[in-house]
Parts: structure tokens; C-alpha cells; sequence
């Protein structure tokens, strides 16, 4: 009996005192663990295609001086906010009209799909061709690799608004103006917000790829320069700046996401 | 001058020769309506009682002018029903409210619709929103309302669009018992000071009885009216609705209809009982 009572004792013991690691905040430590390990192999390996991460900042840092990064980026930028400006106004339209018509989904969707699948730097020697090797091509690439993800997923919003308020609307006067705008959309917004969130993403990868494989210009030009001198530290270096441009991009949706989204229940996720 | 004098003599709601079928799941024919004549008086308060299935939520979004029908005609105040108009207001068993709007938000929902500029919409919702005693809750959302608050906002949006006639859909059968008879209670009350003509929608015969001036009882495939029964209880009913539950009419009407009811279940059953 006793041995029992012990063995319980034991058990409930580290169950009343909470582990102090479940405390410390995750993306931090995950962040710190990275760079850790970056550094540590680096240094150890002594390869030139992989310098530690040491070298990679303080090459990133003589770019920065250069005034280069700066250069480059605002470039980059600039295509980036015009590809996925032109992609998320084209989606919703599309997707809107995709989500609450049937005729037009049947018109569009072998489109939308094909094209959603299909590897978009295929389209650069169009695009090419086309526009030139100046902006258009970059910003076109970066709207076929953005704009599918978020037509698809703002049509299944709208195919998912509760048939029971588009009825309460329209048993209220409200026309299919007031009911794409005042129904409709309010109510799909959530779902087209995960769809913008992964286009942005899909947005980035576009612009990097058109400036090193159409024009080459911006980051991507750092990149295939970098590459073609086998400066690894260099190509890292521009990588780390082009994730946190993703990154910012990325936080930028979820603020205006959190924004609009505010009325959705949150009760789903643990906060462990 | 003559035809006017006629027009008063009318009913608000007339209702001749309504039929409405559609094509269910298995592409069969489902005959949802047949030949349905109703005449709703001005003011008058009317529940529709029925098995499920008897079409008794299909005659009134019919009359809400939400969904087409194949034969008959309906008029009210003589003009005939085109599609959904301001006359008339709707409440919907599942409550049907935006969730990201706020309750003030919710009420003046109408409003908004029918072109009311904010001033005045928002007055409008407030004094509402007050009646169905929710005052303070003006900016919560409905996810931080119980079932029975959030039909109160219901029937706060459609009483703000002061119409003629009003459209109950089983309102208060996704809540609670206790719940119900406050919301039934207040209903009373609220009808019982501003009259309106109501056509309400419940399986439940005790409501059909308490709230109603008469009990249509519709029975199922095809859905067609198989008895009005008129309940003479005195009015009003708020004030004491214990005494009238206990009263002996009330219990004789209720039964007399359940007896009805359950004749037409015995019917639809698949292999009856013998004796």
C-alpha cells in the first residue's frame, strides 16, 4: 500500500510545479538554436560553399555600406507591391465572381486550376518575349505565381458563406450588390485572408525568380552575380534579406488579417 | 369609390390556390404545396402548426416573397407578392444574424438595406433594442450573446423595419424551455401594444395555442391545409399566462389538436399498429 501511496506521490509531484521550459517563448529560442547550429557547422565543415553564419553577416554588412542592398531591395519592392497589388485585386474579382457563379466557375475553373499547378517561371519566355526585360515581365511572373492561390481560395469562401444569411439579406430588400458587399464578403473574409497570406508568400518566390531568370535586376541580380563568382556568402547574405522580406510581407497580412478577422471566435487553438 | 370600400373589407393576406413542388435529392418530384387558401386578417395573429415536412416553412417564405411557387397567388393589401418588400419582416429560426457585426449593427441591418441613412437607423435600433430589453449590449456581437438574446436581436431587426405584417420561422425553437416562455411572454407583450398581423411557424402545439388568434393545421406530402381552428382565449394573454395554460379551453384546444397531429402521424407511419 504504501509503495502505492509513494509511487503516486511521485507522480503527482512534477505535475503541480510547472516545467519552467514550457515558460520561455518558442520563436526566440528556435531562432537562437539556428544560428547556433548555422555557426557551429559552418566553422566546423571549413567549406567555401558553406560559410558560417559570421561570415554571411559581415558580407551582408560591406553590401549594406555599399549602398547595393539598399539599391536592389527598393527595386525588388517596388515589383513585388505591383504583382501582388494586380494579383490580389484580379483574385478577389475573379474569385468572387467564380465563387457566386456558377456559370463563371464553369468558364474559369479548368483555367485557374491549370494554371495554379502549373510551374509559373514556364510562362518568363513569354513574358519575355512580351513585355521586355523590364518591369512588366517581373511584375507578370509575380501575378502568376500569387494570383491563383488566392482566386481559388476566395471562391470557396464565397461557396461557403451560410445559404441562411444571403436569405435573411435578401428577405430584407438587400440586392446582390448589398449582398456581395454586406453578406458576402464580411462573412468569407477569413478564408480569403489564408489565401492571401500563402499568396504573398508564393509572391516573394515570384519576384526572386523573375529577377534572376527574366530581367536581372533588384535582389535577384545580387543573387546571380553572387552565384556566378561561387560567393556563397554573398548569395546567403541576399537570401537572409529576402526571407525577411517575406517575413515582413507575411506579419503585414496577418495585422490586417488580425483587423478584420476580429470577430471570429479563436477558441480552436491551445495556447501551450 | 366602390372597389375601395370592398378593399377594406379584405384581408391583409390572401392566399388562393398555392401550390409549390421542387425536385428533391433522388430527382423525384416533392410536392411541397397543394392548393393552399388562407386569408390572414389585419392584426390578426395566426400560427401554423404541422408535422415536419408539411411545407409550413415553404408557405412562409412564399409569402416573404424569398421563393417562387408554381400555381396560386398571393396578395397583400391586394397587390401581389413580386419578391421579398418592406410590408414585410422576417424571423428566422436560426436566428440569422452577421457574426461580426454588433448587435446595433445587426438591428439597423434593414434599414441599412432599405436605404435608411445612420442617423435615424441608429435611433430606430436603439428604441428597439431597448424594447427587447437588451439595452447596454449595443456593441457586443452575437457570439458573445446567448440563443435567447440573440433572438431578441432578431426580432428587434425585423420590428425596426415597422412592418405590416410579421414573419415568424419557429423562432424560438433553437432555445431553451425556460427561455421560450420569457420569449414567448414578451412576444404577447409587445404584440399585445403594437399590433401587426403575424403568421408564426411552430411544431409545438401549447405555442400554437398561447400565441395564435387561430391554428392552422397543415399536414404533410403534399403539404395542404387540413384544419383552422380558431382559439377563442381571451386577450391579453401576458398578463397572466399561468391561469391560461391551467384554464380549461386552453387544455381542450391543445389536446383536440394533438389528437389531429397525431392522427396524421399514425397515417404516415409504415406499417400501423393493428387494433
Amino acid at each position: 500500500m504504501s509503495a502505492l501511496a509513494d509511487h503516486h506521490s511521485t507522480r503527482a509531484a512534477p505535475a503541480r510545479k510547472r516545467p519552467s521550459w514550457r515558460r520561455l517563448p518558442a520563436a526566440p529560442i528556435s531562432l537562437a538554436a539556428g544560428a547556433a547550429a548555422w555557426e557551429l557547422i559552418g566553422q566546423l565543415a571549413g567549406m567555401s560553399f558553406f560559410p558560417p553564419l559570421s561570415t554571411v553577416l559581415a558580407r551582408l554588412a560591406d553590401m549594406a555600406t555599399s549602398g547595393l542592398i539598399v539599391t536592389s531591395l527598393a527595386d525588388s519592392l517596388v515589383n513585388l507591391i505591383l504583382g501582388f497589388a494586380i494579383s490580389l485585386a484580379a483574385g478577389l474579382v475573379a474569385g468572387v465572381a467564380m465563387g457566386r457563379y456558377r456559370k463563371v466557375e464553369a468558364a474559369l475553373g479548368v483555367y485557374v486550376y491549370a494554371l495554379l499547378t502549373a510551374p509559373s517561371l514556364v510562362f518568363a519566355p513569354i513574358f519575355f518575349s512580351l513585355l521586355g526585360e523590364g518591369r512588366g515581365s517581373i511584375v507578370a511572373v509575380v501575378v502568376m505565381y500569387a494570383m491563383f492561390v488566392i482566386i481559388i481560395n476566395t471562391a470557396s469562401a464565397i461557396q461557403s458563406v451560410p445559404v441562411h444569411l444571403v436569405e435573411m439579406a435578401r428577405s430584407y430588400g438587400a440586392g446582390e450588390r448589398q449582398v456581395l458587399l454586406r453578406v458576402m464578403l464580411p462573412a468569407a473574409a477569413p478564408m480569403i485572408m489564408a489565401g492571401v497570406r500563402l499568396g504573398v508568400g508564393r509572391a516573394v518566390t515570384g519576384m526572386i525568380n523573375g529577377e534572376m531568370f527574366i530581367a536581372v535586376v533588384g535582389l535577384g541580380r545580387i543573387v546571380t552575380q553572387a552565384g556566378g563568382r561561387f560567393d556563397s556568402a554573398g548569395v546567403l547574405a541576399v537570401l537572409l534579406v529576402i526571407i525577411a522580406v517575406a517575413l515582413g510581407a507575411v506579419a503585414l497580412v496577418q495585422a490586417v488579417d488580425r483587423r478584420i478577422t476580429r470577430w471570429v471566435p479563436r477558441t480552436t487553438r491551445g495556447n501551450q | 369609390m366602390g372597389s375601395d370600400d370592398y378593399g377594406k373589407e379584405r384581408a391583409l393576406i390572401e392566399i388562393r390556390g398555392l401550390g409549390k413542388s421542387f425536385v428533391g435529392q433522388d430527382n423525384e418530384t416533392v410536392e411541397a404545396l397543394r392548393d393552399v387558401n388562407l386569408d390572414v386578417g389585419e392584426n390578426e395573429f395566426l400560427t401554423v402548426l404541422g408535422p415536419s415536412g408539411c411545407g409550413k416553412t415553404t408557405l412562409l417564405k412564399t409569402i416573404a416573397g424569398l421563393i417562387p411557387w408554381n400555381d396560386g397567388d398571393i396578395r397583400i393589401d391586394g397587390t401581389p407578392v413580386r419578391g421579398p418588400g418592406p410590408d414585410r419582416s422576417m424571423v428566422f429560426q436560426n436566428f440569422a444574424l452577421l457574426p461580426w457585426a454588433t448587435v446595433l449593427d445587426n438591428v439597423a441591418f434593414g434599414l441599412r438595406m432599405r436605404g435608411v441613412g445612420r442617423a435615424e437607423r441608429e435611433e430606430r435600433a436603439r428604441s428597439l433594442i431597448a424594447m427587447v430589453g437588451l439595452s447596454g449590449f449595443e456593441t457586443k456581437r452575437p457570439g458573445e450573446l446567448s440563443g435567447g438574446m440573440q433572438q431578441r436581436v432578431g426580432l428587434a431587426r425585423a420590428l425596426a423595419m415597422r412592418p405590416r405584417v410579421l414573419l415568424m420561422d419557429e423562432p424560438f425553437g433553437a432555445v431553451d424551455e425556460q427561455t421560450r416562455r420569457l420569449l414567448q411572454e414578451e412576444l404577447l407583450s409587445i404584440w399585445e401594444e403594437h399590433r401587426m398581423t403575424v403568421v408564426f411557424i411552430t411544431h409545438s402545439m401549447e405555442e400554437a395555442v398561447l400565441l395564435g388568434d387561430r391554428v392552422v393545421l397543415m399536414s404533410a406530402r403534399p403539404g395542404r391545409i387540413s384544419e383552422i381552428v380558431p382559439v377563442p382565449l381571451e386577450r391579453p394573454r401576458s398578463s397572466d399566462v399561468g391561469a391560461l395554460e391551467r384554464s380549461g379551453q386552453y387544455v381542450e384546444i391543445t389536446a383536440y389538436l394533438w389528437d389531429r397531429l397525431r392522427d396524421m402521424h399514425e397515417e404516415h407511419r409504415p406499417s400501423k399498429v393493428a387494433g
